[in-house]
């Protein structure tokens, strides 16, 4: 039952046009099994003058008193019941394709707003590989199975019963054994494409290896190059050819033996009804238009019962895919649940006794964190990496949500607030930034699609970025992303900061944000932004120490807590984790110096 | 996974060069071809006999009302039965040949000029336009010269084995069946093109689909916190309307098609039976031609739709013929003369007997050096590096710092003036003797998929497993290496996705410690890795460095001040050189480069101190 609802479930609003389209397959398939009585009709009752085993009202229309009249009617009727024939089966495949389309156009839309919404933690789990594998090649499977493989089931059905039908009504004996061979060709075919599948992996296998050779060859050309390696290469790619080849080798030889041998089978069949067919109108048990539409009839068996077992040997595919879309579809949103309210925001964050901890650890990420930034304020927070600091930052925006304590922003607690609007108030600068594939441009102005000319370039400049784009052959209008120019990690950062720049928020937090950047550039944004950001709350992560150092408020953490606090000047007297930081970093620049002031 | 879009057609007429070339592959396996094309053949002569056997039946049995040759239809057709199912063998079997040999030489050919190719045809060529030639491409090219190709001779003997049998038996009915042809076979080429077409456009809108989808998962955190859910989505559903839209008109051309051709068949049956039968009525022909004529017209449809089918994608393969042949006979710009060739011997059969052993000293002799494009990157650029010691590169973007790096590994030649190696020009060696002896750490540094222990031993697979643990104990990469559970046999995953940058970094150090280069070129990463992988690495560079020549485009202060010497570059030229000490004395360039990231305190607090 599970399973049918499973099937059923992506149809909603569907059903209807379905079960339609699915009335005029079936009447087709009955129309279809008339056309060998219009020749039989023919043959036995126009020209042999014996009986017509066309359906009443049909022959009713051919009645006429000369046999050129009678076959000048059958010439007609049997075109105009073609045309009927071939609009229904247009009609038939329009509504097909209307469906079928509407149904993946409702899966790839509901897929893609499910993911946007699906939580933070699951995503950095989650495979894009897999994901991206699930809503393509799944949909495309379910969509293969609704709009042809399912409706290709009835129509094969159909055609079989309704051939038999008709033969049934000519000769019963005759029937039966035009039947005799074919549970053969259909257990022959199941049973066949069943156990092909693992063949079929086994050479889908063989050429994943051998592409991912050859990309991993492709893009790692400089140190293939400079080991000397190309012939190493070129025999492990061949190795991964060859072993392709064998496998695919493997499958044609069995499809070989698989249409060879069915066809073998099928003509067994056809010999069989043929030689009794001929015996029997010599005895006169057929006519002879009969024995004709037999041949006929006998074709409408035996090729559809091979397709049949070909198709429900080839079933599982479709079950698989459901199961792996239901598993995304059956994740919670984030957003299911959320707090309607949008209080002001103005930059004012306490956190007390803030702790975190991931249901599948033992240990907790943050314990106890309690601090306060007044509007305006700037907090660097400093530690090793897994001190906690990216986990802190998550918090704020609600990518998690902590178990212990509270944060407030102006006194609300984050989770009376809707996500969405936190997250519009709370910018975030990240280490690596992504940039969607479009133009510079429009990258820079994605969270202010009205930002004028000027505003755009100016928050360029501000980021030290309009230079280096103006250095690129598009300029502002220059593509990114997948399809474009692939910027270094320090423009990317750079292009986040000028995104940020374009939004007014209370709040702005720079996780680790100008990390690519060298430290002229670096040194020259942070004048800049402070300029622009003079009443904006900041919260700044950061491996270097010498940005930490110009912060109001430092933190260190340590381990999920927080060890030392204070600004540039007390952390350094306290003799603690800071001043060791400091102490590593400057080393080098220390002595640097003495070797500076011994040259003066 | 890049997304890459192309013309999918030649804009050229037919031609007949690069099908030569083409064929020319297929000549190792003709047996193949020619027993596909037997096979293809026998199987048109049969559908062609096989209601002729029928009418047999009808004229000579059922007629005459004897049984007496019915023994004679019944083996006749168990000859037929046995050819079919040997035939319909031999068919799949060779056409499955034919394309797979085919796609496999084509991919080999193309892999090894691949590796022949210089880095700067990498730099032009995106990775999806040389993995589209590799897959897609040798595909479809594979497919039509196969399976095409075969259906193609079944196709045309059946239509012409009809066409002379019809007009043997009638030639009335003959010409009424053969009047629908033309209109036929036009009405098929029409719509198969449509249908091409339509099919093509849903192929991009569904890569685009398919990219969109990979932007949102990679994006998610990014839309998260930037509140792009809607907009995104927005998009989103422009391009899942535009496919739908597409894919309905293309089901459209389809669904009109094969209608259209049902009912012109119909009508031609309509046309016999009224001309046919009024014949047989007054005893002209027997029924029995009625039923061939009608048993033909039914075979017919096939082989139309067929040659319609494979017309319209030959355009196509064509435009695959053409990327591909282009490929494989790209001139490598970067080629050793015949000469040293025949001394050292190629980038793929070495003759190591033959080769001097290279100690390390480089120098740039006037060079200069212009990319295709024309601008000039060096100008008479000359620089003078003793063996064993270690040169940092300094300098911005396009200072020229990859240039020279590119330049002394050979990957770009110099446009004038000479590069020396142990005083000679490396020209008169092989690319080979110079790369075995080169040791490469890139900024980000690729790994292969397999083990940790593989990864290492890529620069040289026979060293055992003792100087392996040995290479990774001195870089300090065996820490975390002993620390997964297959140890060195871990599995690092396609392109070392299961490690992290740090990691990695310390395993290519390894890698290229193990390989012991004479020279080694190491682009410093600028990525932040946490402190203590930090410290790793850098101590991991001093002992990579240590005793050989070595160009470091560096940005650690602690890889530039031990450097034996520092060439600070702008525009292509050498601003300043000489050792730390040396430049700071200068207080030019450098000076200020490095200083300034303490302009805010530390150089106040310890100028004052």
């Amino acid at each position: 039952m599970n399973r049918i609802n499973q099937f059923f479930k992506w149809m909603k609003g569907n059903k209807k046009y379905y079960l339609f389209a699915a009335l005029l397959l079936i009447s087709l398939q009955y129309f279809r099994t008339l056309t060998p009585l219009f020749i039989q009709h023919t043959i036995d009752s126009v020209i042999l003058g014996k009986e017509s085993n066309l359906p009443i009202f049909i022959k009713n229309m051919m009645e006429a008193d000369t046999v050129t009249k009678q076959l000048f009617l059958v010439a007609v009727i049997y075109s105009l019941f073609a045309l009927m024939r071939v609009t229904i089966m247009f009609i038939r495949r329009m509504i097909n394709a209307f469906y079928t389309e509407r149904i993946a156009y409702n899966m790839r839309n509901t897929l893609y707003k499910k993911l946007q919404d699906l939580s933070f933690s699951y995503h950095s789990h989650a495979e894009t590989g897999d994901l991206i594998q699930r809503c393509t090649t799944d949909v495309e499977t379910y969509r293969v199975f609704i709009g042809e493989q399912l409706i290709e089931i009835l129509r094969l059905v159909f055609l079989i019963s309704f051939s038999i039908m008709q033969m049934s009504r000519m000769s019963n004996e005759m029937t039966m054994i035009s039947l005799l061979i074919t549970p053969i060709i259909f257990t022959a075919s199941f049973v066949y494409f069943l156990k092909v599948k693992k063949i079929f992996k086994r050479v889908e296998e063989a050429e994943a290896k051998m592409t991912t050779t050859l990309q991993e060859s492709i893009t790692g050309i400089r140190v293939v190059k400079a080991f000397a390696k190309e012939k190493f290469e070129i025999e492990k790619f061949d190795k991964h050819s060859k072993k392709y080849l064998k496998e695919d080798f493997n499958l044609l030889k069995i499809m070989a033996v698989y249409w060879g041998g069915t066809d073998f089978i099928i003509f067994i069949q056809y010999c069989l009804t043929l030689t009794i067919g001929i015996y029997y109108t010599v005895n006169g048990a057929l006519d002879p238009g009969q024995f004709i539409a037999f041949l006929s009839y006998v074709g409408m068996i035996v090729w559809p019962m091979r397709q049949l077992g070909r198709i429900v040997g080839d079933f599982g595919k479709t079950t698989v895919a459901l199961d792996r879309l239901d598993e995304i579809m059956l994740k919670e949103s984030e957003h299911d649940g959320d707090s309607t309210n949008t209080p002001k925001i103005t930059g004012f964050v306490e956190f007390e006794n803030v702790g975190f901890q991931f249901d599948d650890d033992d240990v907790p990420l943050l314990k106890d964190i309690s601090f306060k930034v007044n509007r305006g304020e700037s907090l660097a927070i400093v530690g090793k990496t897994g001190s906690g600091k990216s986990t802190l930052i998550n918090l704020m925006i609600r990518l998690l949500d902590n178990q212990k304590g509270s944060i407030k922003f102006d006194g609300v607690d984050i989770k009376d607030i809707n996500k969405k609007h936190l997250r519009r108030n709370v910018g975030i600068i990240m280490q690596e930034p992504f940039l969607y594939s479009r133009t510079l441009y429009e990258n820079i102005r994605i969270m202010n699609k009205d930002a004028h000319e000027e505003k755009v370039f100016k928050a360029a400049s501000i980021a030290s970025l309009h230079n280096d784009i103006k250095g690129f052959e598009g300029g502002y209008e220059t593509m990114v992303g997948e399809r474009g120019v692939t910027l270094s990690g320090g423009q990317k950062q750079r292009v986040a900061i000028a995104r940020m720049l374009l939004d007014d928020k209370p709040v702005v937090i720079f996780d680790d944000s100008l990390s690519a950047v060298d430290t002229e550039t670096d040194i020259q944004i942070r004048t800049a932004l402070k300029d622009h950001w003079n009443n904006t709350t900041m919260f700044i992560i950061t491996h270097r120490i010498t940005t930490a150092m110009e912060a109001d408020k430092i933190i260190v953490l340590d381990k999920g807590e927080i060890v030392e606090m204070g600004n540039h000047e007390s952390l350094l007297r306290d003799d603690g984790i800071y001043a060791q930081l400091w102490d590593i970093q400057t080393n080098v620049e220390y002595d640097f110096m003495k070797l500076d002031k011994g040259v003066e | 996974m890049e997304y890459f879009e192309e013309e999918e057609y030649s804009n050229s007429k037919f031609d007949m060069k690069v099908w030569y070339k083409i064929f020319s592959y297929m000549k190792p396996f003709k047996r193949n071809v020619i027993f596909g094309i037997f096979a293809a053949i026998v199987l048109g002569a049969i559908d062609t006999i096989y209601p002729l056997i029928n009418k047999y039946a009808i004229d000579e049995i059922i007629e005459t009302q004897s049984l007496e040759k019915l023994p004679y239809f019944i083996a006749f057709y168990v000859f037929i039965m046995i050819t079919i199912g040997f035939m319909v063998f031999g068919f799949i079997i060779n056409a499955g040949q034919v394309q797979q040999k085919l796609s496999f030489a084509l991919r080999k050919d193309a892999f090894k000029k691949l590796h022949e190719l210089p880095f700067s045809y990498y730099d032009r060529t995106p990775v999806g336009w040389i993995m589209a030639r590799m897959t897609s491409d040798s595909r479809n090219l594979s497919d039509i010269l196969s399976w095409g190709l075969i259906d193609l001779s079944w196709g045309m003997l059946m239509m012409t084995g009809i066409i002379i049998v019809m007009f043997i038996i009638n030639l009335k009915l003959a010409l009424i069946t053969l009047s629908v042809l033309p209109i036929l076979i036009g009405l098929s080429i029409y719509f198969k093109k449509k249908i091409l077409k339509a099919y093509r456009k849903i192929r991009k809108e569904n890569s685009k689909i398919t990219g969109a989808f990979n932007e949102g998962i990679m994006g998610a955190k990014t839309t998260k916190t930037l509140v792009l859910e809607e907009q995104n989505f927005n998009d989103f559903d422009h391009l899942t309307s535009k496919m739908k839209r597409h894919s309905i008109r293309a089901a459209m051309f389809a669904g009109l098609y094969f209608p259209s051709i049902l009912f012109i068949a119909t009508v031609v049956t309509s046309l016999v039976i009224y001309y046919g039968g009024i014949d047989v009525s007054t005893n002209v022909i027997s029924y029995s031609v009625l039923y061939l004529f009608i048993a033909y017209i039914g075979s017919f449809f096939e082989p139309i739709m067929q040659l319609a089918n494979i017309l319209a994608r030959f355009q196509q393969a064509q435009a695959s013929a053409e990327r591909i042949i282009t490929l494989i006979e790209q001139e490598p710009e970067i080629l050793d003369s015949p000469e040293v060739i025949e001394k050292y011997g190629d980038a793929i059969n070495f003759k190591k007997e033959n080769w001097e052993e290279l100690v390390g000293a480089v120098e740039f002799e006037n060079v200069t050096f212009k990319y295709s494009k024309g601008e000039t990157v060096l100008a008479n650029f000359n620089l003078k590096v003793e063996a064993g010691h270690s040169v940092a590169l300094v300098g911005h973007t396009g200072a020229g710092k990859s240039t020279i790096v590119n330049l002394i590994c050979r990957f770009y030649e110099p446009t004038s003036g000479r590069i020396l190696i142990d005083g000679s020009n490396y020209k008169n060696r092989s690319i080979g003797w110079l790369h075995d002896n080169l040791g490469y750490v890139l900024q980000s540094p690729h790994l292969f998929s397999g083990t940790i222990l593989e990864n290492i031993r890529y620069g040289r697979p026979d060293a055992t497993l003792e100087e392996v643990i040995e290479a990774a104990k001195l870089v300090e990469a065996d820490n975390f290496i002993t620390k997964f559970k297959e140890g060195y046999e871990t599995e690092v995953g396609e392109g070392g996705a299961r490690l992290s940058v740090g990691e990695k970094q310390l395993i290519s150090f390894a890698r290229a410690l193990l390989a012991d280069p004479k020279i080694l070129i190491l682009d410093e990463a600028t990525s932040s890795v946490d402190t203590k992988t930090e410290k790793s690495i850098q101590r991991a560079i001093k002992i990579v460095l240590e005793g050989r020549t070595s160009f470091v485009i560096a940005h650690r202060l602690s890889t530039i001040t031990s450097s034996n010497r520092i060439l600070v570059l702008e525009n292509g030229i050498i601003e300043e050189s000489g050792t730390h000490a040396e430049l700071i004395k200068l207080e030019k360039r450098y000076f200020k480069l490095y200083t300034n990231q303490f302009k805010s305190k530390v150089i106040e607090d310890s100028k004052n101190g």
